[in-house]
């Protein structure tokens, strides 16, 4: 009885699951297919199709460039990040409400405004389609997350304990480099895994600021328009495996922080 | 008093429109263990900032040794901290937490070792010093920060409700070790607490402080027996208070008409002012046993009775028609039944005027 009461939930449950991971479950499999067509039939399991990725030029240096802009972007992202919520937390400027709401704005505008104002302003100043206007639009993208990962944990109890190592004679910079570093290191590390993970799958910003070093995304994109092929799929397995890997390591981090309090 | 070492000269703090502390002046003497009691929100907790440097005050000045720092930030003045949610650091070993300050002061570190060896002896954490925090039970975390702040030697040591935190066993036994480390060091504490007995037990000197204002000052056998005010006879311990107008005055004492009759009491009023007169539980006697020079102060019935080993605690009603509420510790010996009628009896100078 207990069962067929549960049952509608369950295949609910079950339905929803498979609408949000089917195509991944799809595309992943097919990254193994013994064949030319990433579609059904399965014809058997091989690794061809990885071999072929990793032997790829256009997709290999795609990853290089993702990795570059990636580790860069985010790394600038989680800096400034910090150094805002420090700033917001502990010395907060006049009308703080509205500057906190300005440095969350971007996240609620969408990639390709972004995008295209960025365009625009770096043509005005002179800089061309290259991957360092890939990177600074996705610093752009991930400094209002990076700040707000890391004002959250700049709470009253993490004051008192600077206020303590000022009181014990700490300056300024001593109690932020000795005290407010050390002990945010797990959210600084959280916030630079969470910013890389999505300059590591942004498509639109890296399309419209990108000429001749496409980030790994836009060489997909780019492969696709002439068909499918498990190559591809093999490529976006890698990509979503490490987005997979760095969100696990991100979740970790944080709840050894949590665990501490 | 000995020679004052803080002295704070009407200083004032608000937040908007809430006034936390109005012109305070307290002078505290050096080697005294000063304890600011008060509910929250009377203004204890920021005046103890106000003297560490961690609020600036809108008026006033606070004196340390002499020396006026009102305007010196905290690394600058001669105070230490131990605080409510003791702010260890959580990323660094016992010593290095101890020794945080002496390497601030550019102490070289044999000799910052030995000194953290000692204070941790002291507050008994011996052989502590390479664990990490998290490895710390509350009551061990508590014995560091206050370890942290007396390693680098202050002359006066801020304690922010240090014990709050602690279940009520523990925080009786860190009552004592904080009176034992005061009186070896010979440092002035003070101390910051919303608990009227742990300020009963451990203070010189206690400052009742009531919405932003010194309601009392002195030592806590002198405020408990003779407080200044009607808010410190109440929130030192129990009391009972009979609200009367002056009938007579004759030199250094009044005589008060109250619900319970007319009381002669030690205390200057004005011929016809309100008043009250406050008297302790254990100051109103049975017949049977009330002092030779005790006055009888009418009958009360009993309502409520508890047995308390040392005490039987009773409430019971006076007054013509019932309309005084009294609070009672009788002897453990004596017979008692709820309704029965007693005489109560109270010596004079258990009996206190209070005109504010």
């Amino acid at each position: 009885m207990r069962l067929m009461r549960q049952l509608p939930a369950i295949v609910y449950m079950a339905a929803a699951f498979a609408f949000i991971f089917l195509p991944v479950v799809m595309l992943f499999q097919y990254s193994f297919q013994d064949g030319v067509l990433p579609v059904p039939p399965f014809k058997g399991f091989s690794l061809r199709w990885y071999a072929a990725l990793f032997a790829d030029r256009k997709l290999m240096s795609g990853m290089g460039s993702s990795v570059i802009v990636g580790l860069l972007s985010s790394a600038a992202a989680t800096v400034l990040g910090f150094l805002a919520a420090y700033a917001m937390a502990r010395r907060p400027p006049r009308r703080a409400k509205l500057v906190q709401f300005m440095l969350m704005a971007p996240i609620s505008v969408s990639y390709l405004i972004i995008a295209l104002g960025l365009l625009f302003s770096f043509n005005l100043v002179g800089i061309g389609k290259s991957l360092t206007a890939v990177g600074i639009g996705h610093v752009v993208i991930n400094l209002p997350l990076c700040f707000a990962i890391l004002y959250s944990q700049l709470g009253e109890h993490q004051a008192n304990v600077e206020r303590a190592a000022q009181d014990l004679g700490a300056s300024d910079l001593q109690a932020l480099l000795l005290i407010t570093v050390p002990m945010l290191w797990p959210a600084l590390l959280a916030a630079f895994f969470i910013a890389f993970t999505l300059s590591w799958d942004e498509f639109v910003i890296a399309f419209l600021l990108s000429k001749y070093d496409p980030t790994m995304p836009v060489v997909i994109w780019s492969m696709l328009r002439s068909g499918l092929s498990p190559k591809l799929n093999a490529a976006g397995t890698f990509v979503f495996a490490i987005s997979v890997v760095l969100v696990i390591v991100v979740e970790l981090l944080l709840a050894r922080r949590r665990g501490h309090g | 008093m000995a020679e004052p070492l803080v002295e704070l000269v009407g200083i004032s703090k608000s937040y908007g429109s809430m006034v936390a502390v109005a012109g305070l002046d307290l002078s505290i003497g050096k080697g005294e263990f000063v304890v600011l009691l008060g509910p929250s929100g009377s203004g204890k907790t920021t005046v103890l900032s106000m003297i560490g440097g961690f609020i600036d005050p809108d008026a006033g000045h606070v004196r340390i040794g002499g020396a006026d720092v009102t305007l010196l930030p905290p690394a600058k003045r001669p105070t230490a901290t131990v605080f409510q949610d003791y702010a260890l650091f959580p990323h660094m070993s016992v010593r290095a937490n101890v020794g945080f300050g002496l390497a601030m002061r550019k102490v070289p570190k044999a000799e910052r070792t030995e000194r953290a060896e000692d204070v941790l002896r002291l507050v008994g954490l011996e052989g502590f010093g390479a664990r990490g925090i998290h490895q710390l039970s509350g009551g061990q975390r508590q014995r560091v920060a206050l370890a942290r702040a007396i390693a680098v030697n202050p002359a006066v040591l801020l304690l922010d409700e240090p014990l709050g935190a602690l279940d009520l066993a523990l925080r009786r036994q860190m009552q004592e070790e904080l009176v034992r480390i005061q009186k070896r060091l010979g440092t002035t504490f003070v101390h910051v607490t919303h608990d009227q007995e742990e300020a009963m037990s451990i203070a010189d000197m206690i400052v009742v402080m009531n919405r932003g204002v010194v309601e009392d000052m002195g030592a806590p056998t002198r405020i408990y027996r003779r407080p200044a005010s009607l808010f410190a006879a109440t929130f030192m311990g129990e009391n009972n208070l009979l609200a009367g107008r002056v009938a007579s005055v004759s030199g250094d004492a009044v005589t008060v008409e109250t619900p319970l009759g007319r009381l002669a009491v030690a205390g200057r009023a004005e011929s016809g002012a309100s008043v009250h007169v406050a008297v302790r539980p254990e100051q109103l006697h049975p017949a049977a046993t009330a002092p030779e020079n005790a006055a009888p102060v009418g009958s009360a019935r009993i309502q409520e009775l508890v047995f308390q080993g040392t005490h039987w605690r009773a409430r019971a009603v006076a007054g013509a028609g019932g309309e005084v509420a009294l609070l009672l510790r009788l002897p453990p010996d004596m017979r008692l039944e709820l309704g029965m009628a007693l005489d109560l009896f109270a010596r004079p100078e258990d009996m206190v005027l209070l005109t504010r």
